[in-house]
């Protein structure tokens, strides 16, 4: 066990590496660039001079191999520099940012599995029956239907039925938990539900599956009482793919919610993501790639230890 | 019975009074309250003599002055009048300007403003220090020196007489920034607030919100009537809508499509006011006069006089922010094109077919083939340029010519337009006062903005002769020939129509008078919330 995690530990750095190098040098291959776009604004008519003068602060007009060497130094000692746009600390960008993203992440999460398991579990159970075709057609549409279009949905409602439109400002949740409610609740809502469907059809799959191992026969010869057949037997072995559904979902949320963000203006990674792609802000572009892939990366890891501890098939491999 | 009739007069006065009452204390400027209005963009910096972005003047501007403002009632947005200047006069020559600045002006430190200020903030727009820009530099040429008399008095002293030097003094971008700190650290605005504006700084919050509370000591006393302000970064439009629609949002001051508005003045009825002026902004087609067939202007002329203006100025209106049909001014400003002289121009006419027929017999004698095709370059920002460059290139349709449309994304169009990798493509112009100093420079030959390369000795030499006007009219007959020269004769652009300007606000916001620019009327000493 310990050398397997102890292999996958160490895979995570050549994998972080192979995405840095492909990012630097991917983003360089789109047309723009950081100051023009700055300096050009509604006029258009910014001098060269200006142009050239800001390109040498920012150390654009340096060649592409040093700037790749001073960014890969600066990543190793986990400085990441400041943003080509604003000029602030990369970190001082993210900071806030993240902490929006992780909520709305987790949040969703929480509904995504409170919806998923029981109803999964219970079509799995009732297969074929008119509660399974309920859940089915559930998710079908959870997954027809794009979360930005349901959050589009919630403030429409939400204002022409009631009114009322959540906060346009993010409060974080230990300063007023109420008002960060208000705010994140719907994001929430639009984003688990598309995410439960992806694991309700995968909880209800899995268990139909498992449902039909011997091992779960013979436990239902022997008489077991059915709740705890489920539980011990079933249920534990049927998550492992729900899991990984569930962590790989977990880690796109944290910087892929670029239109949801922009339908209830959430100040969250993944509109960031797109503003610093929009600006050209090569720095800002690299670091975000970087925390996402680490994300994944970390995340892989888990659900890989998680497998080892719950299946002892993989950690003997 | 004169007691009587005294009696009767005054019980009448009362009733009138006592019935006009609401309406003279909806009038009458409420102090308190908080104005929230949505930005949809960010400041990169806070330093507005190097930001070229409104997302900079909108959150930033109420923390500071400059010497002279455009008056915040005037619609055109044209006039100057004086914000830390009390009062200047010019010297016969036009070539000396000596300002007399208030006395008592504090900075938000505390510190007193004096003349030493302002000079140190124009030395750093005019010639900034190593390792800082300056955007508006050039727009100060004819400056000889600045000199400070004393305390309390700021003298210009020009090379040459320039019409607009007192529009450009009331530049919304050049904030008056403390002498003593710009010693010590030029940079030290990009990053830091203090100015002596009628709101003291708060709070930034990255991709959420900026807030600017009261200053109880602001030298204009009484105002400001806000206790403060919020801006609300809000990128998306459908967001910013929702925002004002949802009352989470008194305003945003840029502007909203004819679409957006008929939703909120359809939801929220009287709770809602709208506000609509021509926008210094047009979007002009710029054409490359090195690549052929634009390098002949009898082409060029042909694609001016297949536009339908005057149709277009209809129907796009309905679902685009733009409106009017105009020359190289902002309609019913100062030296803005009168309607008559207008029509004289190519492709200003109301006789679209005669127009057209010209235009097909201009194509023959240039020898371009019907079906000709070309590739028109537009950037892919949905308003209003989508809108126009369909309209675009149904117009030169009807004069048979094939047009093809490449949306080049925004962020790669003005390194496309610089690099000069087009036949035609739309090029893009927004003042921050309607001055023709400003919108017109774009057009000489060495101008960075000149796109389309082309060389003309006498569009240098009428754009100098009308800058150094000394009299109205006589500025105004030089930018008649001006125009003619580059619209008409040359056709070295093609100017589309003219941006429209829509503010939907909530009606409680009052104080507030729309300009044809986005860039001004952003100081907030005027605004004050009804209840």
């Amino acid at each position: 066990m310990g050398a397997y995690l102890v292999k996958r530990f160490l895979l995570m750095f050549p994998t972080l590496l192979g995405v840095a190098l492909v990012t630097f040098l991917l983003i360089r291959v789109i047309p723009g660039d950081v100051v023009e776009l700055r300096y050009s604004g509604d006029r258009g008519a910014v001098s060269q001079e200006v142009i050239d003068q800001e390109r040498a602060r920012i150390g654009l007009d340096q060649p592409v191999w040093k700037q790749l060497g001073t960014w890969l130094i600066g990543m190793a000692k986990l400085d990441f520099g400041t943003s080509m746009w604003t000029g602030a600390p990369i970190w001082d960008e993210i900071r806030l940012r993240f902490a929006l993203s992780l909520q709305v992440a987790i949040m969703a999460t929480i509904v995504a599995v409170l919806l998923a398991l029981p109803l999964g579990v219970l079509a799995a159970l009732k297969q074929d029956t008119w509660i399974d075709y309920a859940v089915r057609i559930f998710s079908i549409a959870g997954l027809a239907v794009p979360s930005f279009w349901l959050g589009i949905m919630f403030i429409l409602v939400l204002l022409i039925v009631f009114k009322w439109l959540p906060p346009m400002v993010y409060t974080p949740f230990w300063v007023d938990p109420w008002a960060n409610m208000q705010q994140l609740i719907w994001p929430a809502l639009a984003v688990g539900y598309r995410y439960s469907a992806v694991a309700t059809r995968m909880t209800r799959s899995a268990m139909l599956e498992v449902l039909r191992e011997d091992y779960i026969r013979t436990a239902r010869a022997k008489g077991l009482w059915q709740s705890l057949l489920l539980r011990r037997h079933a249920l534990k072995n049927a998550m492992l793919p729900v899991m990984t559904v569930v962590g790989v979902e977990f880690a796109f949320l944290i910087g892929g919610l670029v239109v949801t963000e922009q339908v209830f203006n959430l100040n969250g990674l993944g509109l960031l993501f797109v503003q610093a792609v929009s600006h050209r802000d090569y720095t800002l572009i690299q670091a975000l790639v970087m925390l996402v892939a680490g994300i994944f990366i970390v995340m892989n890891f888990l659900l890989d230890v998680a497998f080892a501890w719950l299946d002892p098939r993989v950690r003997y491999a | 019975m004169y007691n009587r009739i005294r009696m009767l007069f005054m019980l009448a006065t009362s009733m009138v009074m006592a019935a006009a009452w609401p309406a003279l204390a909806q009038d009458k400027p409420r102090p308190g309250g908080e104005l929230v209005f949505a930005v949809p963009s960010e400041p990169p910096s806070y330093d507005g003599h190097q930001e070229e972005t409104f997302g900079l003047i909108h959150p930033v501007a109420p923390h500071y002055n400059t010497l002279l403002r455009v008056d915040p009632s005037d619609k055109t947005g044209t006039k100057p009048v004086g914000d830390l200047a009390e009062s200047w006069t010019v010297s016969s020559d036009q070539k000396t300007y000596t300002f007399r600045l208030r006395r008592g002006v504090k900075f938000h430190d505390g510190a007193d403003m004096s003349s030493r200020d302002v000079k140190a903030s124009y030395d750093k727009i005019l010639n900034p220090p190593a390792g800082v820009k300056s955007l508006r530099k050039a727009a100060y040429q004819a400056v000889e020196a600045i000199e400070t008399p004393d305390a309390h008095t700021i003298v210009f002293r020009l090379k040459w007489p320039e019409s607009s030097f007192l529009l450009n003094l009331s530049s919304p971008w050049n904030f008056i920034y403390k002498a003593d700190t710009l010693a010590k650290d030029p940079r030290w605005y990009e990053k830091n607030i203090n100015g002596t504006g009628p709101f003291t700084f708060v709070e930034h919050v990255k991709g959420s919100h900026w807030v600017g509370k009261k200053n109880a000591s602001y030298w204009d006393k009484g105002k400001p009537y806000l206790d403060g302000y919020r801006a609300v970064f809000i990128t998306s439009s459908s967001a910013q809508v929702a925002a004002v629609r949802g009352e989470r949002a008194h305003i945003q001051f840029r502007g909203f499509t004819p679409a957006d508005r008929d939703s909120l003045v359809k939801a929220l009825d009287s709770k809602i006011a709208v506000q609509e002026s021509p926008w210094d902004c047009v979007l002009m087609v710029a054409m490359h006069h090195e690549k052929k067939p634009f390098n002949d202007k009898r082409f060029r002329r042909a694609l001016t006089l297949a536009l339908d203006r005057y149709t277009a100025s209809k129907n796009l209106s309905r679902i685009a922010i733009v409106r009017d049909v105009a020359g190289i001014q902002v309609p019913g400003t100062p030296w803005a094109t009168p309607p008559e002289d207008l029509e004289k121009l190519a492709g200003y006419g109301k006789d679209i077919k005669a127009a057209r027929a010209e235009a097909r017999q201009l194509l023959k004698e240039a020898g371009v083939p019907e079906g000709y095709a070309f590739t028109f370059k537009n950037r892919g920002i949905p308003q209003p340029y989508e809108p126009l460059g369909i309209w675009l290139i149904d117009q030169w349709k009807q004069i048979g010519l094939n047009v093809k449309q490449e949306i080049v994304e925004a962020s790669a169009y003005h390194p496309m337009l610089k690099r000069g990798d087009f036949e035609a493509a739309m090029d893009f112009q927004c003042g921050f006062i309607v001055e023709p100093d400003l919108d017109i420079a774009r057009f000489l030959t060495n101008s960075d903005a000149n796109y389309g390369k082309h060389q003309d000795k006498v569009i240098d030499e009428l754009y100098v002769k009308q800058a150094r006007a000394t009299s109205p009219d006589e500025r105004r007959k030089v930018l008649r020939e001006f125009e003619k020269r580059l619209l008409d004769e040359e056709v070295h652009v093609l100017y589309t129509l003219q941006w429209h300007r829509i503010i939907p606000h909530s009606a409680k916001v009052k104080g507030w008078t729309i300009t044809p620019s986005h860039y001004l009327n952003n100081q907030l000493d005027t605004v004050w919330l009804a209840q």
